[in-house]
């Protein structure tokens, strides 16, 4: 009895798993992609491998300005914009070749309500789509807008396919090839038949195990900094950085009495040390923010680099409110659970103690922490800002009239200035126009203080000395896999 | 089949179902009153009011709760745990598909449990305070100790990492259930090995064993036949509550390795918020988990002659 126990323990222990398939290129994710269509699509992880699978009508360039994608576009009038479909990526994984009307079929669908799209709030201005020939789209706007082609960033689909979430056909660099399971994806790279597999990987530590033992090719973000830093000492491994765009800061409650006065908020930005949290927590892997877009954003203001360390300077604010080390100020500071998120936070809870601050540090699991900041009850938090393309997000954001949930002014500030400028941006005729008012804005911004800008974190890429040939995007796309190669056994 | 086991069994099955409701309104409620909207989740931070409830709409989140209970409960009758809130996908069909993964480990973890606690435990009651003992109760003190997530990289680090003799994580490769198995049935083995010391020496000071030895019987025939047979009524009993605990008790052990079980696909879910597939797995497990003790029960009640005659 005993022996065929064994054997049958043995059986599954070692024979018990599917047979190895051919070995494809291999990257690991930390999370798996939820839903494939791009009209429904949500998550950063779908969102990027989408950018694989589809095109779109405009992209972004490395300023974060519209360029033309699958289409050239002209301003026919401030409410007529006309697309000129180009020939590059017109054809779909299932042989169809893309046309005006599967553009206009891909807008219709988000905009019809019955579909509930999450993508419809931004395409709202389109009032008619018309297709007058098969190369050509021309949307009307209900009201000028100058930023109007940014917001063509939806993938299009093929107007016959129904099934898009679970078997994408898109006209991208990448086809489906099989998705066997949720967290196994494998996508096949039309130009040469690459086979690319995305593998669920959680656990970070598990993932930089299974790159150095040569189970995955390529790694991206989502690992903490110390780990980083230990695959950079390990041979046969290679980490690429790039700046990323997403912005971190402290958020403000602007109706308490304490955080609602500047000198306090002042005080909380000159007594934070930035250099040493992105040194020594961050390791190097981080620019300090000015704000709420780069400073090298087509509307960003590189004028702005947010608050030096200035302890003294702290001090005095606070001993003019009558605080200081023996009699501390205190605030209470939300963040998330987040095992990073919770060290960056004692490290600034120590930095302000010195400056007579003491924060009564709270942290909570995501929902409850996004519940209370969108609820107002905080008096300090800090959060970034991910994946932001256009300006519009400084009205979302700062306008008096964004407060949640008609916006995302959790800090409840209140500028009319503020509120002019944005306005003014909002009805410029050109993009240098908008330029200029949102550098203004952002200025402004910048002195009032409803956020300390704190930094724009890297994006990371780790890969084998295996593969070669991938570079990280600004954004943290996945774009690089379009052309990442096996090594060669010559130049290994 | 006698008439009154015949009670007991539609008596336990019946039971089944009252658990499971139970288990069921528990979690609806749970899920629903924790802070958290799978809107949110889905529509990040600039999304607009009016979307979020044309969202919420298409969900059936707009719906009262008594009202998506009902609903859910209607589908449930139909065998339809309703579809992912993510990926639109029938969460059965997910289920199905995670299911063979969990299972091939938690047998596998059982396996190599028992297969390392009867072994310890009859060594460790066969010299009681002695060497074996001692080694035996220390590996068992070691082995309920050290948590999974501890555990999983531990192994990683060395058989993986250090002698590449398995696969660091996943489900494709020849030799990958060993390390989740070993690091899953660790703490099982531990237990086990406790329970059967404990209980085969309480039964070997026995009369009947005296009897057994007095007739001459060899020492293997006394331990394994008279006195094991007796000890391990009640590991049976853990054996069984240790099945249903393997269902849940994966959850780590299958985040740390990538395994492709209900486990994992919980986990993923919960952070989402995607109400019908953390259900649907919720449920599964406490379900595994109440199916395993009525078995267990059952099978108790078969083994033992004198718990079959008083029911």
């Amino acid at each position: 009895m005993w022996r065929s126990v064994w054997f049958l323990l043995f059986a599954l222990l070692v024979g018990g798993c599917s047979p190895p398939d051919a070995r494809p290129l291999r990257m690991a994710l930390a999370s798996a992609p939820g839903n494939l269509d791009p009209r429904f699509a949500t998550d950063a992880v779908s969102a990027r491998i989408i950018r694989l699978l589809y095109r779109t009508l405009v992209d972004f360039d490395e300023q974060f300005r519209p360029v033309p994608d699958l289409a050239d576009w002209k301003v026919v009038s401030p409410v007529h914009y006309r697309f000129t479909l180009r020939e590059l990526g017109r054809e779909f994984s299932n042989g169809r070749r893309l046309d005006s009307e599967d553009v206009a079929a891909t807008y219709r669908f988000v905009l019809d309500p019955v579909n509930a799209s999450p993508h419809r709030a931004n395409l709202q201005r389109i009032s008619r789509i018309e297709t007058p020939d098969v190369d050509t789209v021309d949307f009307h706007l209900d009201r000028p807008d100058p930023l109007f082609p940014g917001y063509l960033v939806i993938a299009i689909v093929p107007r016959e396919e129904a099934d898009l979430g679970h078997a994408p056909v898109g006209s991208g660099g990448f086809a489906l090839e099989s998705w066997p399971e949720e967290g196994r994806l494998r996508l096949r790279r039309r130009a040469d038949d690459v086979v690319v597999e995305l593998l669920t990987v959680k656990d970070p530590t598990v993932r930089a195990l299974k790159l150095l033992r040569g189970e995955v090719d390529l790694l991206q973000n989502d690992l903490p900094p110390e780990l980083v830093g230990y695959l950079r000492e390990q041979d046969g491994v290679a980490v690429e950085r790039r700046n990323g765009s997403n912005f971190s800061y402290l958020g403000f409650n602007l109706q308490d009495p304490w955080t609602g006065r500047r000198e306090v908020r002042e005080a909380v930005a000159k007594g934070i040390d930035r250099a040493a949290i992105v040194r020594y927590l961050l390791k190097g892997g981080a620019a300090f923010a000015g704000a709420l877009l780069p400073p090298d954003h087509w509307a960003g203001n590189p004028n702005l680099h947010g608050y030096d360390y200035d302890p003294d300077g702290a001090r005095r604010l606070l001993a003019g409110l009558g605080f200081g080390p023996e009699h501390p100020l205190t605030l209470s500071y939300k963040t998330s659970s987040d095992p990073l998120r919770l060290r960056i936070a004692t490290v600034i809870q120590a930095q302000l103690r010195q400056v007579g601050i003491e924060l009564d540090l709270r942290s909570y699991d995501w929902g409850t922490f996004y519940g209370d900041i969108k609820a107002g009850r905080f008096q300090m938090y800090s959060l970034a800002w991910v994946g932001i393309k256009t300006p519009d997000i400084l009205r979302y954001v700062f306008h008096s009239r964004s407060l949640p949930p008609e916006g995302a002014n959790r800090g409840r500030y209140r500028s009319a200035a503020a509120d002019a400028l944005i306005e003014s941006a909002e009805t410029a005729s050109t993009l240098e126009a908008q330029a200029s008012y949102y550098r203004q804005l952002q200025a402004l911004i910048h002195h009032d203080l409803p956020y300390v800008p704190l930094w724009y974190e890297d994006h990371v890429a780790i890969h084998g000395r295996s593969v070669t040939g991938f570079t990280v995007a600004r954004d943290g796309n996945y774009d690089g896999l379009n052309h990442l190669r096996p090594q060669s056994r010559e130049s290994l | 089949m006698s008439r009154a086991l015949i009670a007991v069994l539609i008596q336990r099955v019946f039971s089944v179902f009252l658990v499971g409701f139970g288990v069921l309104v528990l979690v609806f409620a749970l899920l629903h009153l924790v802070p958290g909207d799978p809107v949110d989740a889905m529509l990040g931070e600039t999304a607009r009011p009016a979307d979020r409830e044309a969202l919420r709409e298409r969900l059936g989140l707009d719906q009262s709760l008594p009202v998506q209970f009902a609903r859910y409960l209607g589908g449930l009758v139909r065998g339809d745990l309703g579809r992912s809130l993510y990926s639109d996908r029938a969460v059965t069909e997910m289920l199905a598909e995670r299911l063979p993964a969990t299972l091939e480990l938690g047998l596998a973890a059982l396996l190599l449990a028992l297969s390392l606690a009867l072994p310890l435990g009859i060594l460790a009651a066969l010299h009681p305070d002695g060497t074996w003992d001692r080694t035996a109760m220390g590996f068992s003190l070691l082995g309920v100790a050290v948590p999974n997530f501890w555990l999983g990289p531990v192994l990683i680090l060395v058989f993986s990492l250090g002698l590449g003799w398995f696969p660091v994580s996943g489900r494709d490769a020849p030799g990958s259930l060993v390390l989740p198995a070993f690091t899953l049935g660790t703490a099982m083995a531990a237990i086990l090995a406790r329970m059967v010391r404990s209980s085969l020496l309480e039964v070997l000071g026995e009369d009947y064993i005296r009897t057994a030895r007095a007739k001459g019987l060899s020492p293997a025939t006394v331990v394994l036949r008279h006195g094991l047979r007796n000890a391990l009524l009640p590991v049976i009993t853990l054996v069984g509550l240790q099945l249903g605990a393997l269902l849940s008790g994966a959850v780590i052990t299958e985040t740390v390795f990538a395994w492709p079980g209900i486990g994992s696909l919980l986990v993923e879910h919960i952070q989402r918020r995607d109400y019908p597939v953390v259900q649907g797995c919720v449920l599964l497990i406490a379900m595994g988990y109440v199916v395993a003790n009525q078995i267990t029960d059952l099978f108790y009640t078969l083994a033992d002659p004198r718990l079959r005659e008083r029911t």
